[in-house]
């Protein structure tokens, strides 16, 4: 073998173990980047785990404030209207016996009237107050959630202007059963649809939208404090004037109110939302101003027997 | 006429209330709770008692449970606003322990008296 020989041998081992090694660093980085990506992927997932976490906690604690702040209106609410209840009961019957004493066709005996008129209407006032406030004990039965919205809805139709459209859609082909009360959820029914035509005006549509949400559903797994089972989702939305924040925040308190002076009690949603959580479920409320306004009532579902 | 024993904690719904049995002629003895109501009858038989359940001191529940005891003849009524809870759940357990009638407040007049007088008509019948 000549020396040419022996250089090509010695380049060729040279290029070969090059082109080796430059395929191993290759190699080598692809695995680096490989397993960066890995940490950062999982890095990243773990930061949006968090602050999933700490969102569903702030929104639990929410939830827990607020339930504690209506419960405390309730219990303090009860207490006033307790005492009210006693000294509108003595007011009245001071009155009728006051009215005994002078002639029917005095004016006394017609202003006495209005004493006791204006006196019933306190009384009216003070039993709302407490039937919101008394944890009443309600029949509770197998209820279908599309049958008591048929019924609320007949009852409604005919008080409900004609330029209010009403749009039912069922999402499900059986009917969704829960546990309930079937007043007291007659009752939130006719409260929100109330409210969504006083919303609009009287002219607008209110769509009802009745779904089944199995209990592995990725809405409820957002939601603070549902449990894991089947849903009824009542979805009621109309095209009214919405609200702002501040009013959001604060429409289940006891006594609040945005309607005029003798309109509204400021004791429906607030009568709606003690009625849904004695159902153990929940309800959910999102509004744009001039946009309309969207309750969702989530009821904890029951298999259907028959079917 | 009856002689009937009010107790009720409230000093205006017990005035009131007086002033009503004592327009339909019956007599009528106050007591602001069941204590000052077992010192009354310690000294007297009324024929009716008309009593609150939620009083201090002494609750109307307690009140009936004793009197029903000590005088088994005494016809009682219990009246009720319920306080903080639903009234029928102290009314029911009043009657069952042993009060004749009871009423939710605000009572209508013509009710209790009516109730009174059915009450003193069937206590007259037991004794002929």
């Amino acid at each position: 073998m000549t020396f040419t020989h022996w250089i090509v041998l010695f380049l060729g081992i040279s290029f070969g173990f090059l082109v080796a090694l430059l395929i191993y660093l290759l190699y080598i980085t692809r695995l680096r980047k490989k397993s960066i990506d890995q940490i950062t992927k999982k890095f990243h997932n773990e930061m949006a785990e968090r602050i999933q976490a700490e969102e569903s906690k702030t929104k639990l604690e929410k939830a827990l404030l607020q339930g504690q702040k209506l419960q405390a209106i309730g219990t303090l609410a009860g207490g006033i209207a307790h005492d009210f209840n006693n000294i509108l009961y003595a007011v009245t019957g001071y009155v009728e016996m006051a009215r005994e004493d002078v002639p029917r066709d005095s004016i006394t005996f017609q202003n006495l009237g209005r004493v006791l008129d204006a006196s019933h209407r306190g009384q009216d006032l003070v039993a709302r107050i407490l039937a919101f406030s008394r944890r009443q004990h309600h029949e509770i039965s197998r209820i279908s959630v599309q049958e008591t919205l048929e019924g609320v809805l007949s009852l409604l139709k005919p008080a409900i202007p004609a330029s209010v459209a009403i749009h039912v859609i069922h999402k499900v082909h059986e009917n969704c059963f829960v546990m309930g009360n079937q007043t007291q959820l007659h009752q939130v029914i006719v409260n929100i649809i109330n409210n969504a035509v006083d919303a609009m005006d009287e002219e607008g549509t209110v769509t009802i939208i009745i779904s089944h949400l199995s209990a592995n559903n990725s809405y409820l797994k957002q939601l603070p404090n549902s449990k894991k089972t089947d849903y009824c989702k009542i979805e009621i939305s109309d095209t009214g004037h919405g609200m702002d924040q501040t009013i959001l925040e604060r429409i289940f308190e006891p006594f609040f109110t945005t309607k005029e002076v003798g309109k509204g009690t400021g004791l429906g949603l607030s009568t709606v939302h003690a009625i849904v959580q004695e159902h153990e479920g929940q309800i959910l409320v999102d509004s744009q101003l001039g946009h309309g306004t969207t309750f969702t009532i989530l009821l904890p579902a029951i298999m259907d027997n028959h079917g | 006429m009856a002689k009937i024993l009010l107790v009720e904690d409230d000093d205006l719904v017990r005035d009131m209330l007086a002033q009503v049995l004592q327009r339909a002629a019956h007599e009528v003895f106050g007591a602001a709770n069941g204590d000052e109501a077992t010192e009354i009858l310690k000294k007297m038989e009324p024929d009716i008692m008309v009593t609150d359940i939620i009083m201090p001191k002494k609750s109307g529940i307690t009140l009936i449970s004793e009197v029903k005891d000590k005088h088994p003849n005494m016809e009682i009524i219990a009246i009720s606003g319920g306080g903080r809870l639903d009234p029928t759940g102290y009314l029911d357990l009043s009657e069952s322990l042993g009060a004749a009638v009871s009423f939710e407040k605000p009572i209508d007049k013509a009710a209790l008296l009516m109730a009174i007088d059915l009450l003193l008509q069937g206590k007259k019948e037991q004794v002929h």
